[in-house]
Formats: C-alpha cells, structure tokens, sequence
C-alpha cells in the first residue's frame, strides 16, 4: 500500500476503531470521561493522518486510488471498497477532522453536566460519526459514499435524539429521519439506474446525456434532503433540538455539507446534464434568499444559525448548479470553519444563560467577552465583510452565478448577501449589546475546554479566503479574482447590512418586513405542505391498501400457515419413534428407489 | 516406505494423534481438560500444517487420489474436529470424567475415516472408509447412557440403538447395490459403465447404494433416525454428529455420482431431485410443530441437506462448487447453533425450547451468537447462510431446474418461521430459567470461532468462494 492509501486508511480506521471500542467495551462508555479520551484520541489521529495527507501531497499530483474487490459475482467484480486520494479528498479529510476535533474537544467542557453514562454514549456517537464522514469523503466510488451517507444519517439521527426522553427531540430525531430518507430514495434509485445503465459504480462512470440528467436529478433529491434545501429543509430547523456542539459538526459544518461534496465528487457526471445545472441553480437560490428571510425572525439563537446555515448552502449548490465545483467546494470550507465556531460560541453562551432564546441573553459582551469577540468574527465572515473568510468564496460563488438564467439567480444570492449581514447583526446586537437581561446577570466565560477551540476555529474563519488560489492549485481548478460589479456590490451589501442591523436594532426597533415574515414562519407553510402529503394523501392511500393488505392479503397468508402448520402437526405421527419401523422406512425408500430404476 | 505414502500424511498425523492420547490416558491419568487440549491444539497443527505441505499424488492402482478437492474437505472435518473437541471438554469433565480418553480416540477415529473419504476412488476402500467413519460414531452416540442424568441414560442407549439399527439396514443395502453393481462391471473401480445404458440389475444396484447415501447424509426418506438420535446423544457430539459425517457423505457422493456414475445421470438425477425436495419439504414441516431444541435442528438439517443435494443435481463444476460452499457454511453454522443450545442446556437442564426462551437475559453474548446461527440458517444476508442458500439456488436455476428451485425457496419461507420464532423467543420471551449462563472456556472459544467463521464468512465469502471453485475444478479436472 502506498503512502497517501496508509494515511487515508488510518484517518478511516482510528475513529471506527474509537466506535467499536466503545460500542463493545460497556464500562468503558459507562464510566463517561474514557469514552472523551477514547473518542478524541481516535480523532487526534484521524486528524493528523488527515494533516500528513495535505502535507505530503504535491499540488496537482495524481490522484491515489487503493482498492480490494468486495461484492463478486460470476468472476465479475460488482463492487470495490478502499479509499481515494486526491486534492479534493485530502482537503475535505482535513477540514472535517479539524472541525470535529474541535467540536469534540468543545464537547467535554458542554456536556460534563451530562450523567455519566449519557456522556459515554454521547462520544460514541461521535467516533461512529467520524468514521461515516470519513468513509464517504475517501469513498472511491458512488456505493461506499452511500454506505457512509446512510452511516452519517443514523448519527445524526441518534445524535438529534440524543435527548430521547424530551418529546420534541424524539420527534425532531424522527422527522429528520424521515426526511432524509424520503431524499435518499432518490440516491437509492439513481444508484441502481447508474448500475443497469453503466455496470459500474464509478464516479467516472459515463452514460449517455438522458440516463445522466435522471441519475444526476435523483442524485440532486438526495442532496436536496441531506443539505436541507427548499422544501426539504424543514428538518434542519428542527435538528437543533441535539446538543449544541453537534449542531455545529453534523448539522452545519460536515454532515450537511455532504450533499454539496457528492456534487463536487461526482462533477464528471453532473456535467453532462446542463438541465440538473439549472435546477440545482434555481433551488439554491431560492432556498438562499427562503432561509435568510426566515433567520431574520427566528428568537432562538441556534435556530437563526440553522436557517443561515440552509441558506448558506444554497449559495454552495447554486455555485454546483452555474458549473462552478470549485466555487461551491471553496464556500463549503470557509462555511465549516465559521459556521461551526459561531455555532460553539452559541453553545458558549447557551452553557453561560442556560438558554437559547435571544430575549434571555443581552449584554453578554461585558460577561463572556471571548465568547463574543469570537463570535462576532464568525459574524462577520458569514456576513461577508471584505477581508474575511467568507467574503471571498461567496464572492467566488456570485461571481460564477453572474448572468445565469437573467441575473435572477444572482439577484436573489445577492439579495440573501444583503440580508445575511443584516440577521447576523441582529443576532450580535440582541445577545451581546444593550442592557443585560436576569438570566444574562450570572453568565461567566467557560473553561479552557470550550474557549480553545472557539480561539483555534477564530483563526481559519478569518484567513481561510486568502487561500483560494492554493486551494484552487491543489485540487488543479482555476482560481481568478477580479474586481468588476460582483466584489463591490457584495461589499456594499455586506456593510450595508450591517449598519442597517445597528440603525434598526440598536435602537431596539424593527422593520415592518419582520410582521409579515414572522407570521409566515408561524404558519410554517412548507411543514404543514409536508404534514398534509403525509396526514391526508399517503395516510388515505395507505388506509386504502391497508384494507386490502389486512383481509385479502393477510387473510390468504393465515390460511396458508394455518395449513402448513397442521400438515407439520399431520405427518408428525409418521415418526413413531420405534425403530423397527425407521428400519423399515429405508427399505422401503430403497425399494422405491429400485423400483422407479427399473420400471423408467 | 511406499513412495505413496506422503498423500495420507493428513490422516496419519490425526492417527498420531489419537495413539498418543491413548498412550497419555494409558501412562497417567491427565483428566479431560488436559486430554481435550492436547487433541485439539494436536488438531489444529495438523490443519496448520495442511496448508504447508504438498500433497497431490495417487495411490497404486488409483484407489485414491489427493489434490485440491482432498483439501478442501480434510481442512473442513479437521475444522469440525476441533470445534468438537473443543466443544466437548467441559462436558466430559462433568459429566463422563473417568473415561474421557476413549471419547477422543473414538471421534479421532471417525475423522481419520472421514479424512480418507474424499479421495477415495475404489468400492472396498470406500466402504472400509465409510464404516470407519460410522463405527466410531455409534459407539459415542450411546456413551452417556450410564453417565448421564437419570433421565438420560435411556435415551443415549436409545440414541445408540437407533443409529445403529438405521445404519446396519442401509450398509445392507449399501453392500447389496454393491455387489450387483461390482459384479456386472467386474471391477472394483469407482468409474462405472462406459454405456449411458446398464442393465436393469446395475440401475437397481446404483439406486441402492444411492440409498445408502441417502442414509449417511440423512437425506429423506433414510432421516429417520436423525431426530431421535439428535435428541438422545451427548449435545456436543451431536453438534458434530449433524456436520462432519453429512460432510463426509457429500464428498463421497459428489465423486460417485459426478465422476464414476456421470454418464448414467439419467438413471440417478431425477431420483436425486426427488431426494433432495422430499428433504427439503420433511425437513421443514416436520420441524414446526417441534418443541425440543434438538429436534427441531435435526430435522432442519435434513432441510439443510436437501439444499445440498439441489446444487448436486445440478450437475455442473459450478454446483459442486456451490454444494461445497454450503456445506463448510452448514458446518459451522450447525456447529455454532448446537453449541449454544449445549451451553445453554447445561446451566438449565433441559433442551426444550421453552427452556433456551429468554436466553439473550440470562446471557446477552450466547443470546447474540444464537440469533447469528440461526439467521445464517433461515438464509438471511449477511451471514454466511445466505451466500450458501443463494449459490445454490442459482446454480440450479442455470442448470434449468425451476421446479426445484421453486420448491426451495418457498419452502426456506416455511423456515424461516420456524428459524424466527428461535430467534424471537431468545429475545422476548420470558425463560423458564433466569439463571446465569455459566460456561468453560473450551465450549467459549468453540462458540466465538463459530461466530467468527459465520460473520467474516457473511462479509467476505470472496476467499472461501474461491476456495470452493478451485477444489470442484481441481476435481472435475482430475480423477
């Protein structure tokens, strides 16, 4: 095994080996804090094959590709497992081990209130989360990606639910679930038709421009559900019923993100179908400027975080619509590192108020003042302000949108650029200025454990933008910046924004849009079209068949056990248990044989 | 020494074997626990050993003939032999302590028998190797019946009895389906008439000694005995008593009929396929209304074996292939499954299904490593079972015999049921027992070994496969 294989290999079998430990080794995860080390232990090492990975690679080298048969049939290999090496792989492995690295760090200052048990439990989730995302993200073909993208939705379901005994948690764990795998049918059957089609699984496969549009779309409903876009985002909201630090890994940083990396991976086949391009252009457009509305009116601090994060992931899979894989790939790292750090600093300040609703906090800027500092900066990058992080891969991503489908698209990203500063600096104004409300009274910085890892993600959330042009050189895309409209207006929408934030908010006043909107988000329009799919259509539907299938169906099923059951009762009597007659039944088989050989 | 000699190396280690376990009991009483582990960790060198050294060639006038094929099936009762002796050690401590030595001489004994069975190619020498194997096993069948709980003694005897009664009638027939077939041909050679036509009185010849077959592997209507005698023997020698001897029978079976007898296969292929779904439909509707542990997986096993014999009908390298592969699978599975039912019955006393209810609360690992075996019999992906039951299906299916494949996989639906209603009761019912499972570290390491052979197998059956494929073309190439 060559070198970049080993260290994929590793990244890949330290936090699996961290999970089966801990699913194997009860008192290791019952007793809490082994399970910590166990799990960061695992992660450490995940983390530093992932950064050797980055290190020892060459830009541009050639891509590593080690893999071992799995599924034969008739001497035919039908499928491989092994791992994929290339720019973008060691990119997103690097990316993913940092963020969870922190994140599960992040977690033992959040979760020691937790009884011991449920913190072993919790950080065994965590390494069998870290083992799926790592499997898809070296996975060199489509069937060991939706191994690991099935393996990633059962964390995040058991991490959702993490709080089982909460209804709301049970219930968001479900209809996450549900969701999800209402998309992944989709994934499901473009897998089979890429199968039947192709023969292989590759994501070099090539079939012909009609099979490439279905396989690309179904493929695209896949991603719509794992990246939460318009109108199968409504689970994401939802999800922040887990803990705080696994909102920031699973549910913004890594997991949601894994749609708009399967996009990226399997770029060869989404090329050749322009149409999914277009659809993919128009619904993350849509979701962009959808999510970014309803941040505006959430009171839940990690509810306005989820909305952005569905809204920043619109801008990722309009970039993979307009062609750009590079554009979106660029966002979706620089979106992990800021997203993650203000969805930590969030937990900071929930772990300081012991609460999530904006009208608890106030203030805190006096109280936790690192806590603030560094969430303003995850703020500001996600707001855009030039210089930071984010500001250059959403400019990237305007850029390549420019002129699409008459500049609609555009407007709408830019729009959703506009009102991105505006929601964040909302969020920064009622949570960290003006007066302290009671519970914000008591609020006290956390410990090394919680505020390490805000200082550690602080870093790439401001510097990661200057690192387009090596990135682009790594993964061998092209990487221009330019200064026309797109710079300048993003800019002006960023600041814009902004102030806008601090004229309206500062002075505790609000912008009549808010009405309308909160309303609209009360009335939750895009869940009650899902519950009425699921209440009225497939219930009624479903009673029908159920009719069916519990007197027609059923009925000749019982009939037939019930008479296979009584011949077994029946022909039990043959056995008589005395042996002359055992005896007997040979020679009677053998004449009979003998019989049928001669009168043939 | 005969230039030949180095084929039987295998067989002559395990004789070895057993001479020097004698010679131990003989010398110095060691006790069970030292006998058994010297026998098995003896065992194990040998199975070791099969993989270094070479071993093709042919014995004087082609009475036997080793090779890849020889291998494959040494390796497999090596394999059950030392899950057997393993599996056997706390029992004899227990139960049989003052003569453990003869229990582990006699079951050497029918290995070596076994051993040679795969290789044979000569009438005398085949039915020198098949009572060689069976003698052995009558004895054991009956060797608790004065050591036993007071209930038991009767049974073992019973066990005993009934085995040997069966067994006398089909070595009978055997012999006399021999001797017309050997006494038109004149030769004791296993390759039969040049001519697709014998004669009436060779065709009744080779359906008794088919007969006879049918009796060794416990294939219906020659079953009989099996659930009496599953019932009756000691639980760990039954675990290898429902898999070594079948495998034996299946490795003669295949040389007979697809070397020797392959151009009469008009004679004897629709006689087997009635064989096998007769097996196939006994075995599984005799087992649902069972209520006792080891009846119930006797009369799976017939089931199991006409799964076997579905492959062998049909009649290709490909379905010998399979047929082999299903047997390695059916004996650890069948191995595993015995076991657990031993461990269980042990720390309960009873081996009735009401009594294993409820075993994964008293212990959650034998609860776990049931639910393993048992769904790798029903066939369920991905334990090994399901490769087994699938290849088999599918190569006959590509010979053209739907029916039978028909018969087969409506008939594992039947068995599923009563597959499940094992498993269900292991988890959700409550057991008559609530006491702890408590069990030796042999009877331990022969259950994980099952599980670990059923799981990796399950995942990965690609080496084995290949194994399998190579074994049936060494063999269809060769004698």
């Amino acid at each position: 095994m060559s070198d970049p294989a080993l260290l994929a290999t590793i990244a890949l079998v330290a936090p699996a080996a961290a999970a089966l430990l801990l699913a194997l080794v009860p008192p290791l995860r019952h007793r809490g804090a082994p399970a910590a080390f166990v799990c960061i232990a695992g992660t450490l090492v995940s983390f530093g094959a992932a950064i050797g990975l980055l290190v020892g690679r060459a830009p541009g080298a050639e891509e590593v590709r080690v893999v071992v048969p799995w599924l034969q049939a008739g001497g035919r290999t039908i499928a491989e497992v092994g791992v994929l090496v290339d720019g973008i792989s060691s990119v997103m492995l690097a990316v993913v081990t940092l963020v969870a690295l922190c994140v599960q760090v992040f977690s033992v200052g959040y979760m020691h209130d937790e009884t011991r048990r449920g913190y072993g439990r919790y950080f065994a989730y965590h390494a069998l989360f870290l083992f799926s995302m790592n499997l898809l993200v070296v996975a060199p073909n489509l069937l060991q990606f939706f191994a690991g993208w099935e393996l990633v939705g059962l964390a995040s379901y058991l991490l959702i639910g993490f709080y089982f005994a909460k209804p709301s948690a049970a219930r968001a764990a479900v209809k996450a679930f549900w969701m999800t795998k209402l998309a992944d049918m989709g994934f499901l059957v473009a897998l089979l038709v890429l199968f039947v089609t192709t023969g292989s699984f590759e994501w070099t496969a090539v079939p012909t421009t009609a099979v490439a549009t279905a396989v690309t779309l179904l493929l695209f409903l896949g991603v719509m559900g794992k990246s939460a876009q318009f109108p199968l985002h409504v689970w994401l909201p939802d999800a922040m019923e887990g803990p705080t630090p696994v909102s920031a890994l699973l549910h913004a940083a890594t997991m949601v993100a894994a749609g708009v990396f399967l996009v990226v991976r399997a770029h060869p086949l989404f090329e050749l179908a322009p149409t999914t391009g277009d659809v993919m252009l128009w619904v993350g457009a849509v979701t962009a400027a959808f999510a970014a509305c309803l941040a505006l009116v959430q009171t839940d601090i990690k509810k306005v975080l989820a909305y952005s994060t569905c809204s920043q992931l619109g801008y990722m899979v309009a970039a993979l619509g307009a062609g750009s894989a590079f554009a979106g790939f660029f966002h979706l790292g620089t979106h992990a590192f800021f997203k993650a750090l203000l969805f930590l600093a969030a937990g900071s300040v929930i772990h300081a108020v012991h609460s999530n609703d904006l009208a608890d906090m106030g203030g805190l800027r006096r109280k936790i003042p690192l806590t603030a500092a560094t969430f303003g900066i995850g703020a500001l990058s996600l707001a855009g302000v030039p210089g930071l992080a984010g500001f250059f891969s959403k400019d990237l991503v305007l850029t390549q949108v420019e002129g699409r489908a008459g500049w609609i698209p555009w407007a709408l990203l830019m729009a959703s650029a506009f009102l991105t500063a505006f929601y964040m600096g909302r969020v920064f104004i009622k949570a960290f200025l003006g007066a302290p409300s009671a519970k914000a009274e008591h609020a006290h910085e956390p410990g090394l454990a919680m505020t390490g890892p805000l200082v550690l993600l602080a870093v790439p959330s401001v510097i990661a933008g200057l690192f387009g042009g090596t990135l682009a050189h790594f993964v061998g895309a092209e990487y221009h910046t330019h200064f026309g409209l797109t710079p300048i207006l993003a800019s002006a929408m960023a600041l814009g924004g902004l102030a806008m934030a601090g004229l309206v908010f500062g002075r505790g006043r609000e912008v009549a849009l808010m009405r309308t909107l909160r309303s609209l988000d009360s009335g939750s329009v895009v869940d009650r079209s899902w519950e009425f799919l699921y209440r009225r259509v497939m219930l009624g539907v479903s009673g029908v068949l159920g009719w069916f299938d519990r007197y027609v169906i059923d009925g000749l099923m019982n009939l037939t056990g019930y008479a296979t059951l009584e011949s077994g009762s029946a022909v039990r009597t043959l056995q008589t248990g005395r042996v002359r007659d055992y005896a007997l039944a040979v020679v009677v088989g053998a004449i009979l044989l003998s019989l049928f050989g001669v009168l043939r | 020494m005969p230039p030949w000699l180095h084929i039987f190396t295998l067989e002559l280690a395990v004789l070895g074997i057993a001479l020097l376990v004698l010679l131990c009991d003989a010398l110095s009483p060691l006790g069970a626990r030292a006998l058994g582990w010297l026998t098995a960790i003896g065992l194990v060198a040998v199975l070791v050993a099969s993989f270094a050294v070479e071993l093709a060639g042919s014995a004087p006038h082609g009475v036997y003939v080793s090779g890849a094929w020889v291998l494959y099936f040494q390796r497999l009762f090596l394999c059950a032999g030392i899950l057997g002796v393993l599996g056997s050690i706390d029992w004899l401590e227990t139960r049989v302590a003052r003569r453990p030595a003869e229990y582990l001489v006699l079951l050497l004994a029918s290995l070596v028998g076994m051993m040679l069975l795969a290789g044979v190619r000569d009438w005398v020498l085949l039915v020198v190797a098949f009572e060689l194997m069976g003698i052995p096993l009558y004895v054991l069948c009956a060797y608790a019946k004065l050591d036993g709980p007071a209930r038991e003694p009767k049974l073992a005897a019973e066990a005993g009895l009934k085995l040997f009664v069966t067994g006398a009638a089909s070595t009978a027939l055997t012999l006399f389906g021999l001797a017309l077939v050997v006494g038109a041909s004149g030769s004791s050679s296993l390759d039969g008439p040049q001519s697709a036509n014998v004669s009436a009185l060779t065709g009744v010849g080779m359906l008794l000694v088919l007969a006879g077959f049918g009796f060794k592997i416990g294939a219906a209507p020659f079953h009989m005995w099996i659930p009496d005698t599953y019932q009756g023997a000691p639980t760990p020698f039954v675990a290898f008593l429902s898999v070594a001897p079948k495998a034996g029978g299946l490795a003669a079976l295949v040389v007979v009929l697809l070397s020797g007898w392959s151009r009469q296969h008009e004679l004897w292929a629709p006689a087997l396929a009635v064989i096998a779904a007769a097996s196939m439909a006994v075995g599984n509707l005799f087992a649902l209304p069972q209520k006792d542990a080891r009846r119930l997986l006797g009369y799976s096993g017939i089931a199991q074996m006409g799964y076997v014999l579905v492959a062998l009908c049909a009649r290709s390298e490909q379905g010998i292939a399979m047929a082999i592969f299903f047997i390695a699978s059916y004996v650890f599975t069948n191995f595993g499954v015995f076991l657990v039912v031993h461990a269980a019955a042990e720390n309960s006393g009873g081996h009735s299904l009401d009594e294993i209810a409820g075993l994964s609360r008293r212990s959650p690992w034998l609860g776990a490593a049931l639910l393993v075996f048992v769904l790798s019999l029903a066939g369920i992906p991905f334990a090994v079972g399901f490769w087994a039951k699938l290849f088999v299906l599918l190569a006959a299916y590509q010979a053209g015999l739907v029916w039978l494949v028909v018969t087969g996989v409506v008939l594992s639906v039947v068995a599923l049921f009563y597959y499940l209603s094992v498993a269900r009761s292991t988890f959700m019912a409550d057991g008559r027992s609530a006491e702890p499972v408590r069990s030796g570290l042999p009877l331990r390491a022969a259950i994980v070994l099952c599980l670990a052979a059923v799981v990796g197998l399950g995942l990965w059956p690609g080496p084995l496969l290949a194994e399998a494929t190579r074994a049936a073309s060494a063999f269809a190439g060769g004698p």
